[in-house]
């Protein structure tokens, strides 16, 4: 049965359909020009974030190079640490865990709060460290009772160590976290939490001991959590390192070292320039410096005003004193001023200008000639020579002998010290040189300035006949010999037999140090530290008096041995010792014994 | 009978098989490679509602008629009854157990709003239509579900009810000005419904309006939708490729975002193909809907049409960010038996609205 209205009913609903598709056809139209915008014309765009997302490059640091020294003894490696970790997700109760984790060993109250509170915040897989560096026995007893407590888990890590301690503390440094500029450095652009050197042979081999970083390529979720590892590419162990040091003349002779405040003792093998000991003291202990927290022990590193962090060997700078005499008397010898015939009168003193120049004995020691002066360290002698020979030409020589200089040797933060010459004074103070300060120089004291390792090469010049010896701190397989230095052979000779007599015969300034076991020759010295008043010169026992310590003179001593074919030289400084003779050369003495006892 | 089987539209058959067969790929892939838990699950579904689909075709057009409004009354007192349920015990839910499987509610009575329209419009007589009071039952029957879904809450089915509903009302041929009208009351509402969305709901909103500025909180999925379809490119990554949706980088890849796993494993020809594909479907009611005789099955398969036409739209425009997430699924794709359900049953009362399709009246059953 037909409405009448149906046709025209029909005719709208139709009108309507056509209009319904049309929309239908449009949004069809909408929805698929959306996705040709996002997945043919963006499609670079997303397909880059779409990589971004998934993979990850994991760094893996590499293992840090040992340092050995000349017998292959560890001096510098890397133990194994473990850390104790919990994975919040792998627990169902974190609180439950940590308490019986408590129960095996102490958690602080509030470490354990901030653990759970940590947990809420970062992610349920993300692990969250709860012991740091544990021993052994706590590691024993997490590891047994491990499978009772949930989501804890036990991490291997490595940390750096000094198997000894405060003993080369100096000469190979530390390590520690790169500051802001170091990170900058091309050896470690890609690896920010790397542990790297940051005084000494740790510093000087940073490149060498590193070694190269590996990485791996992960794929993660969303979430960050690692899904698979895709690629592997292993780091490389840095290299070792071996030194020159012998461990146990270093422990020697800073257990020598150590019965003083502050002091050093270089010992060099005059063939190679090998340096055998560097010690110095106070020192510090580089593994109380890695082990955090550190803050304690670096406050009363900094607050001590001897300065522990001093390496003493390059960086303390001494007035040579009557070390430098040796110098001073080749300028003579080599410039023609005196020969062993050179005879000075010495009355306790001499003036030049308006001032009196005095010697250390205050009474005088008679006619002099070089030998003598040396032995009984005579200053007027001296005084008298430079007077001819000139500041210049003594200069001249004892940068012939390696005094003034920066080694070129893996250490850093020499210091020069200074060789006064004229051009020097005038560029330094823009003043001419004053005659008497040459007579001050000449005696090693004014304004000349040296390191105790330039002592001991200069030393070791002298002791190899003009060898142009320089010191090495890298052990080297390959023998090699220094090239001679000619001109100075003659005067060497007469040196050399007058340090001789300085230990080995009556009135010699080290007599009292002389060995029946090792004979050895060499200089005492002692530098002021300070202008000694006219007050006191009159007063006749100045010298005799206890004065405050950081007055006294510095105690300087340097020598070679064996006499005959010398294999080894040494510098002794001791800060405020008194004397050389009394204080240096004792020290000296015990570390020659001690190495022919090594030898025998 | 036989000749009701062998008059059955089976493009429209195959399309549904089509579609469900590529949903059922997506959820392999979805699923790391695996049938289980979503592609068998879906496919043994298909292979059910399929055959109750053909069972509903075949079964007599009169009784659908006189049963239209009792099947509403039937899911509006389900959808009552989830309520009632978040209301006395479990807290809020979707979901209702019947007879041992979980079903939705809100999926079906979109189903059951169509028919109780077609119904109704189809004993009213033309120029009835334009009479006021004849406009109350058919916004009765839309704003009683509408209103239930809207406290359950779930912003996007209470959205696309009231859009099939406009759709419908549109069909029916009521009067422009009135549809004009309603659309501005609608639009007015807007800003009073804001007040009672859920936090959750405006987060959803605000993060479609700018999803990078919180990249990792709500505007994470919608960035992580179109990194995997734009990573598709043209092409796609190949199937089983996709490493996003692999990764677990999506949420809800199963269900609401199937689309972009399938996007980036068959790139934009695989997706201009599904839409293609749904394109063709709803041509197919449409062309169902002007070839009825009768005005029940004329809005039935209009209502149908536009029913899976809301579905896609919403569905393809939310993960391309083309509006907020609101949680539609895309029919016959993503994972879920109450919307399947839902969709495969009214195109089998689309096939039976075809084969029923020159009978004039249906009073008189």
């Amino acid at each position: 049965m037909f409405y009448s209205d149906d046709k025209k009913q029909y005719s709208v609903l139709n009108r309507r359909t056509f209009f319904l598709y049309l929309l239908k056809v449009s949004f069809f139209g909408i929805v698929g020009w959306r996705l040709y915008d996002i997945q043919i014309k963006n499609s670079e765009k997303y397909k880059t974030l779409s990589k971004n997302n998934q993979i990850d490059v994991e760094i893996i640091y590499p293992l840090r190079g040992k340092i050995y020294d000349i017998n292959n003894k560890i001096l510098a490696s890397n133990t194994k640490v473990f850390d104790v970790y919990i994975i919040p997700e792998n627990t169902k109760n974190i609180n439950k865990s940590l308490n019986e984790l408590n129960q095996i060993i102490k958690i602080d109250f509030s470490d354990r709060r901030k653990i759970i509170e940590l947990s809420t915040k970062v992610k349920k897989f993300e692990k969250i460290k709860v012991l740091e560096n544990i021993n052994w026995s706590e590691l024993e007893k997490i590891e047994s009772n491990k499978l009772n407590i949930e989501g804890i888990f036990i991490s291997q890590d490595y940390m750096r160590i000094y198997q000894h301690n405060n003993t080369v503390s100096h000469l190979i440094g530390y390590t520690n976290k790169p500051n802001r500029e170091e990170v900058e450095l091309p050896f470690i652009a890609n690896m920010p939490n790397l542990e790297i050197g940051k005084d000494g042979i740790e510093k000087s081999f940073n490149p060498n001991l590193i070694g190269k970083s590996g990485q791996r390529e992960i794929e993660v979720n969303s979430y960050g959590r690692v899904i698979r590892e895709i690629s592997r590419q292993d780091s490389q162990k840095g290299n070792d390192i071996y030194i020159t040091i012998d461990l146990r003349i270093q422990k020697y002779a800073l257990s020598l070292l150590k019965e003083h405040k502050a002091g050093s003792a270089v010992l060099m093998d005059i063939n190679n320039g090998n340096i055998l000991c560097m010690a110095s003291t106070p020192s510090y202990n580089p593994n109380k410096i890695i082990q955090k927290p550190n803050k304690e022990y670096w406050d009363s590193i900094l607050e001590n005003e001897l300065s522990p962090l001093t390496y003493r060997c390059i960086q303390g700078l001494y007035a040579p004193g009557s070390t430098f005499k040796m110098v001073v008397a080749i300028a003579g010898i080599v410039h023609g001023v005196l020969d062993t015939n050179t005879k000075h009168f010495c009355s306790g003193k001499i003036g030049l200008g308006d001032r009196l120049y005095h010697c250390w004995k205050n009474n005088g020691h008679g006619l002099m000639n070089v030998s003598d002066a040396i032995k009984e360290s005579c200053d007027v002698f001296f005084y008298e020579i430079s007077k001819k020979i000139g500041i210049d030409k003594i200069a001249e020589v004892a940068e012939d002998f390696g005094l003034g200089k920066i080694y070129d040797v893996p250490l850093p933060n020499q210091k020069k010290g200074i060789i006064p010459s004229r051009d020097w004074k005038k560029k330094k103070y823009d003043e001419s040189w004053y005659p008497g300060e040459t007579l001050i120089s000449a005696i090693g004291q004014g304004f000349v300035l040296t390191n105790p390792l330039q002592l001991a090469v200069m030393t070791s010049i002298i002791a190899s006949n003009g060898k142009n010896v320089r010191p090495n701190i890298i052990k080297k397989n390959n023998d090699f010999e220094f090239e001679k230095l000619e001109k100075y052979q003659n005067a060497i000779k007469i040196i050399k037999s007058s340090m001789f007599k300085v230990v080995n015969e009556s009135k010699g300034t080290a007599y009292n140090s002389r060995s029946e076991i090792i004979p050895f020759a060499g200089k005492t010295g002692t530098s002021q530290v300070r202008r000694i008043t006219v007050a006191e010169r009159e007063s006749e026992d100045f010298r005799k008096k206890e004065v405050e310590w950081k007055k006294r003179d510095h105690a300087l001593f340097v020598g070679y041995m064996p006499v005959e074919k010398p294999k080894y030289a040494v510098s002794v400084v001791i800060e405020h010792g008194g004397s050389g003779a009394s204080t240096a050369a004792p020290i000296a003495k015990e570390i020659f014994q001690f190495i022919k006892k090594l030898e025998t | 009978m036989l000749n009701k089987i062998q008059n059955l539209n089976y493009l429209l058959i195959f399309l549904v098989i089509l579609i469900s067969f590529i949903g059922a790929a997506g959820l392999y892939s979805a699923a790391g490679g695996s049938y289980s838990p979503w592609a068998s699950r879906h496919l043994i579904r298909l292979v059910l509602f399929i055959f109750l689909a053909v069972i509903i075709a075949l079964l007599n057009i009169k009784y659908i008629y006189q049963f239209a409004y009792v099947f509403f009354i039937l899911s509006l007192l389900l959808l009552l009854s989830v309520e009632l349920i978040g209301v006395f015990g479990k807290g809020a839910t979707r979901w209702i157990n019947l007879f041992g499987f979980s079903i939705q509610p809100s999926e079906l009575i979109k189903i059951t709003i169509i028919l109780a329209m077609a119904r109704f419009y189809h004993d009213l007589k033309f120029d009835e239509i334009k009479r006021i009071k004849n406009l109350f039952f058919p916004i009765l029957i839309l704003f009683l579900p509408f209103a239930l879904v809207v406290v359950q809450p779930d912003l996007g089915t209470a959205l696309s009810i009231a859009m099939l509903g406009i759709l419908v009302l549109f069909a029916s041929g009521i009067r422009i000005w009135k549809f004009v009208l309603g659309f501005f009351v609608l639009i007015l509402s807007i800003p009073l419904s804001l007040n009672y969305l859920q936090p959750y709901q405006k987060d959803r909103i605000f993060s479609f309006l700018n999803p990078e500025a919180d990249a990792l909180g709500r505007g994470y999925q919608l960035i992580q939708s179109k990194i995997a379809l734009g990573s598709g490119g043209l092409t796609g990554k190949g199937f089983l490729e996709g490493s996003q949706s692999y990764l677990q980088y999506l949420p809800e890849k199963q269900t609401d975002f199937i689309f972009t796993l399938i996007g980036e494993e068959f790139g934009f020809i695989g997706t201009i193909f599904i839409i293609l594909l749904f394109f063709l479907l709803i041509s197919v009611c449409f062309y169902i809907s002007i070839k009825s005789n009768h005005i029940f099955g004329r809005i039935l398969s209009i209502g149908v049409g536009s029913n899976l036409f809301i579905y896609v739209i919403m569905n393809i425009s939310m993960v391309s960010g083309l509006m907020p997430v609101v949680g539609i699924p895309l029919p016959l794709v993503s994972y879920g038996g109450s919307a399947m359900l839902a969709i495969i049953i009214s195109l089998g009362l689309v096939l039976n609205a075809e084969l029923n399709a020159n009978l004039k009246k249906l009073h008189n059953a």
